[in-house]
């Protein structure tokens, strides 16, 4: 089944039920209860299934064209979180066929075996759940940027625009690093939703031969346009630097063009030192602000934190403090706080957003959204607020006090506010 | 001297392969690569004689001189080993353990050299999954020779062989130099397709066999090298009845025994 300590998602495609993991026999019976449930609802009483809950776990549905979703989870996510990740695996399947493929399929063959077009991109699938589960980035639809000093980010956005300008059909310039956004540059007129970039995201993590050598690669992006197939040359700048480059067109046959603008970019950044900034901010070197925020600005009481900038779609999380690197950190700054008598346990940034779905299920919940949540308790303290410019979300130490947490949370974002330009894309450049 | 109208006529006649190299210009550096003139963008290493005015001797790198340039295209199902025989080739090491899957086409140049001739090899590494035929499919045309892959340890990527010669058929030129390879074949017990079966297959086709294991590295270079002197032949400006001789295929016979020229 597909993955994710807690969830396991399944495919059941209309007619030929079929399935990647597990015993082919059994999921044929399952798929047809899949098939049965969902035909049972919508054809007898005209409606349309969407979950189905039992003690400890829950059921959700999603019909999408030619195929049945379906998502099974014991976790504690909302049916609305479910749903989403069910659209980005439907999504990613979009990304590798496009839907006029798809649809093109099951309408020439009812039964047609999917897994046979998406042979080698079960691993797409596979990683993109796997990465929904850890990265916030999902939950609030948004984009993570690599932290970048403004005069670097600028520098590399001008050798893309540069060299690109007079490439004609160029799309989209993207240049990512470890699942975060350096730079984007586009098109006028055309914008990128940040669940395409999500898609690319994954496409790059997943694909060790880019690593390898240029590749030129066909690349739907369902919210872009769903229809048909950008081209992408997509490489790594060079050996010494781990930043992707995607290179999206319109032409099926421009991969030489874009393959010499690619040289011309990198030997651009590595004239300009952009290749040594990126990897700092990649390592996360010690000296950066933005490695370490918490300590930076001298909150210790603060555990995590993610925030999203609304206008911008981008998203800034906190490297998470340990309870036991925070132990240390406190003794260090003698700043007390008692957490010897607690268990001493490692928590990474994926128990805090597990933490948080509940939280954000509150904040967008349609029908009694809430703007503000403070919950505390002897495990820890959980501000979530919403405003018309962020999303914030924190962790604090047990039982907190409000106005302490206030206080807080107010030096976080005046120092937020203070490194803007470095930790979020402010401008949206074009070519 | 060197003619260029003349060499130009005779390049229409023929199927073109990469950019020709007057033997005047053989031992100068090759333009670089990576010039960033914007009119260039877009101009590969093409398939005209240079113009005598070009500069040759500016921006050269020494590695990147050659006298032929031909573009080849891996083919197979998909796990049959063409990144890894490319890999083997180009590196010299060996892919295990992780399966690396294609997506879409990877590009790689190197610059082999067969009887004292440089012949620098743009290799396309393709994915073998049925969902980037489309994508492959557009670069058949731009070939001028293709290595066909199939797994000794496979049948079905056997089986299939005739399928992608149909689309070969289809797609590419008329003259482009075929290879059939049978990787992997260091697998001895697990292998399901034997040597003769391969050989007879390429013989009913006319094209050239080998039996490669990319893993011992065991003619991966002789494949190559194999590939390279076909292109080395169909390239020859200078002498087109001699190309017309050597365009046929009789490399069924020269895989056993390399001509030696």
């Amino acid at each position: 089944m597909l993955v994710g300590q807690s969830i396991e998602t399944g495919y059941a495609y209309r007619l030929p039920l079929n399935f990647k993991y597990g015993n082919e026999d059994k999921l044929a019976g399952l798929c047809g209860v899949i098939q049965a449930l969902v035909s049972v609802v919508e054809e007898q009483n005209q409606d349309i299934l969407r979950s189905i809950s039992t003690k400890d776990c829950k059921a959700i549905f999603l019909v999408k064209g030619p195929l049945i979703l379906v998502a099974v989870s014991k976790s504690n996510e909302s049916e609305t979180q479910l749903v989403l990740q069910l659209t980005y695996a439907f999504n990613q399947i979009v990304s590798v066929l496009t839907l006029t493929q798809l649809n093109r399929i099951f309408e020439q063959r009812r039964n047609y075996d999917l897994r046979r077009l998406l042979s080698g991109a079960e691993r797409l699938i596979d990683h993109l759940l796997i990465f929904m589960e850890k990265d916030p980035a999902f939950l609030l639809g948004a984009v993570r940027c690599l932290p970048l000093p403004e005069k670097a980010r600028e520098n590399i956005t001008n050798a893309i625009t540069s060299t690109c300008n007079k490439i004609r059909d160029l799309v989209f310039a993207i240049l990512i690093a470890g699942n975060q956004l350096i730079t984007l540059v586009r098109m006028k007129k055309y914008t990128l939703h940040p669940s395409d970039i999500h898609l690319l995201f994954n496409l790059v993590r997943s694909s060790e031969s880019f690593k390898t050598a240029e590749s030129w690669t066909p690349i739907c992006l369902p919210k872009f346009d769903a229809t048909g197939f950008l081209h992408g040359h997509v490489s790594y700048i060079s050996e010494d630097c781990q930043a992707c480059l995607l290179l999206l067109t319109v032409q099926r046959d421009a991969f030489f063009p874009l393959s010499q603008a690619k040289h011309t970019i990198a030997e651009k950044l590595r004239r300009s030192n952009c290749l040594v900034a990126i990897n700092d901010a990649l390592n996360r070197n010690k000296e950066l602000p933005t490695t370490n925020p918490l300590k930076h600005i001298g909150i210790p009481e603060i555990r995590h934190f993610m925030y999203k900038c609304k206008s911008t779609a981008q998203l800034f999380t906190s490297d998470p403090i340990s309870l036991d690197r925070l132990q240390d950190y406190r003794l260090r700054h003698k700043e007390g706080g008692d957490i010897m008598v607690k268990k001493i346990e490692k928590l990474s940034d994926m128990d805090y957003v597990r933490n948080y779905r509940r939280f954000c299920s509150q904040i967008h919940c349609s029908s009694t959204p809430a703007k503000l949540i403070f919950r505390s308790n002897s495990d820890d303290t959980v501000l979530a607020w919403v405003t018309n410019g962020f999303e914030l979300y924190v962790t604090f130490d047990p039982l907190m006090e409000k106005d302490h947490a206030i206080r807080a949370v107010d030096r976080l974002l005046h120092w937020i506010k203070r490194e803007e330009e470095r930790i979020f894309i402010m401008h949206a450049p074009t070519f | 001297m060197w003619n260029p109208n003349l060499d130009n006529r005779q390049m229409e006649k023929r199927v073109v392969v990469g950019r020709v190299r007057p033997t005047w210009a053989r031992n100068l550096p090759e333009v670089r690569d990576d010039d960033d003139k914007s009119e260039d963008l877009g101009a590969m290493p093409h398939s005209d004689p240079p113009s005598p005015s070009e500069h040759w001797d500016q921006h050269g790198k020494p590695d990147e001189k050659y006298d032929v340039f031909g573009k080849v295209m891996l083919l197979g199902d998909s796990g049959v080993g063409k990144t890894c025989m490319l890999v083997r080739f180009r590196d010299g090491t060996f892919l295990a353990g992780n399966y690396i899957s294609t997506v879409g086409i990877d590009f790689r140049n190197k610059v082999v050299t067969v009887d004292g001739i440089k012949v620098k090899l743009q290799i396309w590494d393709t994915a073998g999954q049925e969902r980037f035929r489309s994508v492959t499919h557009a670069y058949y045309r731009d070939a001028h020779a293709l290595l066909l892959l199939y797994d000794v340890t496979n049948k079905t990527s056997f089986d299939n062989i005739r399928a992608w010669l149909g689309e070969i058929r289809e797609y590419a030129q008329d003259d482009v130099v075929i290879m059939l390879l049978g990787n992997k074949s260091d697998s001895g017990l697990e292998r399901a397709v034997r040597r003769e079966e391969g050989q007879r297959l390429a013989r009913e086709y006319q094209v050239a066999f080998m039996e490669t294991s990319a893993k011992t590295g065991l003619n991966v270079e002789a494949a190559f090298a194999h590939v390279a002197r076909a292109l080395i032949a169909k390239a020859n400006p200078v002498d087109p009845s001699r190309l017309a001789v050597r365009a046929h295929p009789t490399q069924e016979q020269r895989s056993s025994c390399p001509p030696c020229s």
